[in-house]
């Protein structure tokens, strides 16, 4: 099926090898170590039957569900125009650019895609992608320690449970002491003291509880002290929200999921870095420059290349070598189709669809911790076991957000929503939430 | 030349640059359309909302397709030509995973569903958890890491968790070939190990004798890829096994090189302890310009509860997650690159027991014909019969010529292939690495030996500029100095560097 291989083509390559089977490939290979018989897996299935195969799985998904969930996953609309442009086969099937002359199309694309990043969050440089949102705070958190050669992080509490998770098996505790600080009333505490032992600064905007606030003077403070100031961002809501640079970050983060990748059950999506040039040199994973050839024509070739791990080994900045290219040029492409008027609407309808149905559920009885402060995504207070509240709205047709704690659902609204989802999920809530 | 990786994919359309979206952008502009709101707008007042508008294009649909389809077409691939890059398993992708990764029962799945609602996510990972497992001779996998660098880390903090929980912290150096990927020293140290370099032998293999001499109590592990970076199986892999073994290391397979062998022999039976595998090689899922990948581990039973975690369990017929005990913790904030895995199971079902047994025969067959045909042309680094990939040298060419490895993959680019991976492994001089894989076929693996060759004559006459290589390309050669000096990575870095200067 792939492999092209006739019966004629295995004799000429047979006589050029003056060999007389595929076995006799192997006879170098200890006998001990060769599978006698093959494998024990089943036969292989022609396109027409995995259809059906893949059916009957895809048919376990509960995947009708309208979505209230997020925690930095948004069921956000992704153009047909992202989707396409991101699966042609020269962005697909390409690997790294390591040959700029035949790579300028996605050595461009990610050019496109750091100086976009760059400007939606007022930045100087970008990398080329990282993993997730996840992974790029623990890789941000390694530059702050490299650059501050201390050994304490400031981490508020209001992060990703799983972003902490990631972090803590990432960054050594037995050397690095992570210092998590609890929210106030869903907000970080402002008078929080920062000391000079501490090598980071890191804080979600908006917090994971979905409120926000203005973090310009904590990160003043924290820098005063010598601290690397990190932001994760929600990059979907950069068209309303002031913008971490403007706020003074050292380095910004994202999980960039919301801009050109579906929600894939999580993965592949992609982590953002971006940050000031004065970091250049510690920024983990590839980096793309604009350069001239010797005719002066303009060229984009991967530079820096003395910091990554094929060059550098175990001097490396990180060990990332495959990033998550692929979903970078679909955020590429997904914030020029938005424009500047389209990713603030994307914003906006989501900040007035939200707080509609925060006062709806109010009128209704319920509560919302974090009402006056929360944007897109807040907590809903529900009168029984969340857990079940959440398995029996999916009986009623919705995803009714993410488990918090043993009171509270995380509620996310996003422009997709419609009002008549977000009437009928309060009507389901009602039936299924009665103590 | 008639075949895949002649010149009839070039030239990669162009002449003139590109311009970049924001040279094409224009006031008022604009591609993007959303609902009226439907819901009754009131006025919000909060301090993080911001008055002006993000800067960002503003361009029509069609501006914004043409130009990222132009973008595409200066842009080598798999689906173009032949993609001899050696490491990096450039193998053709099925179109039909991507249709079966594309259906929104998967796409649209939201990563913190509970269990119930995600049978068919759960089922997936199960699923290829077995096929993976049998292939590579181990007990159970987690597909938590995105990547292979990510994979090697999560092995060696499973090295690391297992040593602490056995009292056996003295243990801090890993062994690492001085042929291996540079990925693996950079993740040895990110665990935080002490890395040894273990020399190789002028077979191309690990040194045995100096193996042992660098071998001792503090032994942690031992990382490896067989087939090694060179190309060849470690023939003395179990006595290589035995002898970490013995000092209480462990033993982890890079599965860099697993097409090699899969359907031949399995690290497992080796006496590998741990094993990542990249599905974005050896299992056919594209490549995506960089990414992304998948970089799943698996492991002998007795290391079971130290994966990272959830992984996917069937118990009484329904799926769950389960969370090892002494979990190394989440290498991902959700559940690893699940699209990219679940096109990987595609593939295998697609190739079922016929095609997986003969997996590794054919790329080690298309390998050990292209080298036999490049031998010819150029010096191999060992003479030794290669599997997946092989090494050859142009160092005698730079001595008589100047010619560099590098200058040979530029001038490969003209005759529409891309370039072998040069200068790695970093033990052999001038060193270019190719990895033909299984799905290209006889006459293009000639036409690479016969444009090969045609270079190598080129390249040697007097009056060859070698600086000129590529020739007919969009662009020649970039000026790497540039942006590494003025670190022109932003658009308009570059005009403002020519105004100043």
């Amino acid at each position: 099926m792939f492999v092209p291989h006739s019966e004629l083509d295995l004799k000429k390559m047979f006589d050029e090898l003056k060999i007389n089977s595929l076995d006799d490939l192997f006879t170098h290979i200890p006998d001990a170590l060769l599978l006698e018989n093959g494998l024990d897996l089943p036969e292989s299935l022609s396109e027409l039957e995995s259809i059906d195969y893949f059916d009957d799985i895809a048919a376990r998904n509960k995947s009708e569900l309208v979505c209230f969930a997020g925690g930095g996953h948004y069921d956000v609309y992704l153009p047909q125009t992202v989707k396409s442009l991101t699966m042609r086969p020269e962005f697909m099937t390409s690997y790294t650019p390591y040959q700029a002359e035949i790579s300028q199309g996605i050595l461009q694309v990610l050019f496109e895609f750091q100086s976009l990043v760059c400007d939606l969050t007022d930045m100087e440089l970008a990398n080329a992608s990282l993993y997730d949102g996840a992974t790029s705070i623990a890789e941000a958190i390694s530059v702050a320690i490299n650059k501050t050669k201390r050994d304490g992080v400031v981490i508020s509490s209001g992060l990703n449970p799983n972003s902490k998770e990631v972090i803590n098996t990432l960054i050594d505790r037995n050397k690095f002491n992570l210092h998590y600080v609890d929210l106030e009333n869903y907000l970080f505490p402002t008078n929080f003291e920062f000391d000079d032992t501490q090598a980071a600064f890191v804080v979600s905007y908006p917090h994971y509880e979905g409120s926000c606030q203005d973090l310009t003077m904590l990160v003043e403070r924290a820098k005063e002290k010598g601290l690397v100031t990190i932001c994760y961002v929600d990059p979907s809501m950069l068209g309303v929200l002031t913008t971490p640079g403007q706020m003074g970050f050292d380095i910004i983060v994202a999980e960039g999921q919301s801009l050109g990748s579906p929600l894939s059950f999580g993965g592949p999506t992609v982590g953002w870095f971006a940050t000031k040039k004065e970091f250049a040199r510690l920024v983990p994973g590839r980096l793309i420059g604009e350069s001239r050839d010797k005719d002066g024509n303009k060229s984009y070739v991967m530079t820096l290349r003395a910091r990554e791990q094929d060059i550098r080994r175990e001097k490396a900045s990180s060990n990332i070598c495959t990033n998550q290219t692929l979903n970078a040029i679909g955020s590429a492409i997904h914030l020029s189709w938005l424009g500047p008027e389209g990713i603030y609407e994307m914003g906006y309808h989501a900040i007035q669809k939200a707080n509609y149905m925060r006062k709806q559920l109010i009128k209704n009885g319920y509560v919302i911790p974090n009402d006056d402060t929360s944007l897109r995504e807040f907590l809903l207070e529900v009168k029984t076991d969340p857990s079940e509240v959440i398995s029996k709205m999916g009986d009623k047709g919705f995803l009714a957000g993410i488990l918090y704690d043993e009171n509270h659902i995380l509620v996310a609204v996003t422009e997709k929503r419609k009002k008549i989802e977000i009437d009928n999920y309060i009507e389901s809530l009602i039936e299924v939430d009665h103590g | 030349m008639v075949s895949g990786g002649n010149a009839s994919s070039l030239p990669l359309v162009g002449g003139k640059p590109e311009p970049t979206i924001k040279e094409l952008s224009s006031p008022g502009r604009r591609a993007s359309k959303f609902p009226k709101l439907d819901v009754p707008e009131v006025k919000i007042n909060h301090e993080s909302l911001k008055k002006e508008k993000a800067r960002l294009p503003e361009v029509s649909e069609h501006d914004l397709v043409m130009h990222y389809s132009r973008l595409a077409h200066r842009n080598f691939a798999v689906d173009l030509g032949f993609y001899p890059l050696g490491s990096c398993t450039m193998k053709y992708n099925p179109r039909f995973a991507d249709s079966i990764a594309s259906d929104s029962r998967f796409a649209n799945m939201h990563p913190s569903m509970p269990e119930q609602f995600t049978q068919g996510c759960l089922k997936v990972y199960y699923e290829i958890g077995n096929y993976l497992c049998e292939i590579t001779g181990m007990d159970d996998a987690s597909f938590q890491p995105p990547a292979g660098a990510s994979g090697e880390l999560t092995g060696l903090l499973i090295i690391k968790k297992y040593l602490e929980v056995n009292n056996l912290n003295h243990k801090t150096e890993i062994i690492v070939p001085d042929s291996a990927h540079g990925t693996n020293p950079a993740s040895a140290r990110m665990a935080g190990f002490t890395v040894v370099e273990v020399e190789t032998d002028s077979r191309g293999m690990v040194n045995i004798e100096k193996l042992k001499e660098i071998v001792n109590v503090n032994t942690a592990g031992l990382m490896l890829t067989n087939p090694n970076t060179g190309g060849l199986f470690e023939e003395e892999i179990l006595t290589i096994s035995q002898i970490i073994h013995n000092a209480g290391g462990l033993l982890y397979y890079d599965g860099a090189n697993l097409n090699a062998i899969v359907g031949a022999s399995r690290p497992g039976d080796m006496g590998f302890d741990i094993v990542h595998s990249n599905l974005h090689k050896t299992f056919a899922t594209p490549h995506g310009g960089g990414g992304p990948g998948s970089g799943p581990v698996a492991v002998k039973s007795f290391l079971r509860e130290f994966l990272p975690g959830p992984i996917a369990e069937n118990k009484d017929r329904k799926y769950n997650w389960y969370h090892p005990e002494n979990s190394i913790g989440r290498m991902h904030g959700y559940h690893g690159n699940f699209l990219v895995t679940l096109r990987a199971l595609v593939y295998m079902k697609l190739l079922g027991k016929e095609g997986l047994d003969k997996l590794g025969s054919y790329a080690v067959l298309n390998a050990r014909y292209l080298s036999s045909k490049v031998s010819k042309i150029i010096p191999l680094a060992y003479d030794e019969p290669c599997m997946h990939e092989f090494v050859a040298s142009v160092k005698d060419l730079k001595k008589s010529h100047k010619i560099k490895a590098y200058d040979v993959g530029k001038a490969l680019l003209d005759k529409g292939f891309h370039s072998p991976t040069i200068y790695f492994p970093l033990i052999v001089e001038e060193a270019l690495m190719f990895e033909p894989t299984e799905t290209q076929s006889k006459e293009t693996l000639d036409d690479l030996a016969e444009s090969l060759k045609l270079i190598v004559d080129d390249l040697q006459k007097e009056d060859t500029v070698l600086e000129d290589y590529p020739k007919n390309l969009p662009v020649g050669r970039p000026n790497e100095l540039i942006p590494a000096k003025y670190l022109t990575v932003n658009w308009g870095d570059f005009e403002l560097l020519e105004i100043t200067e």
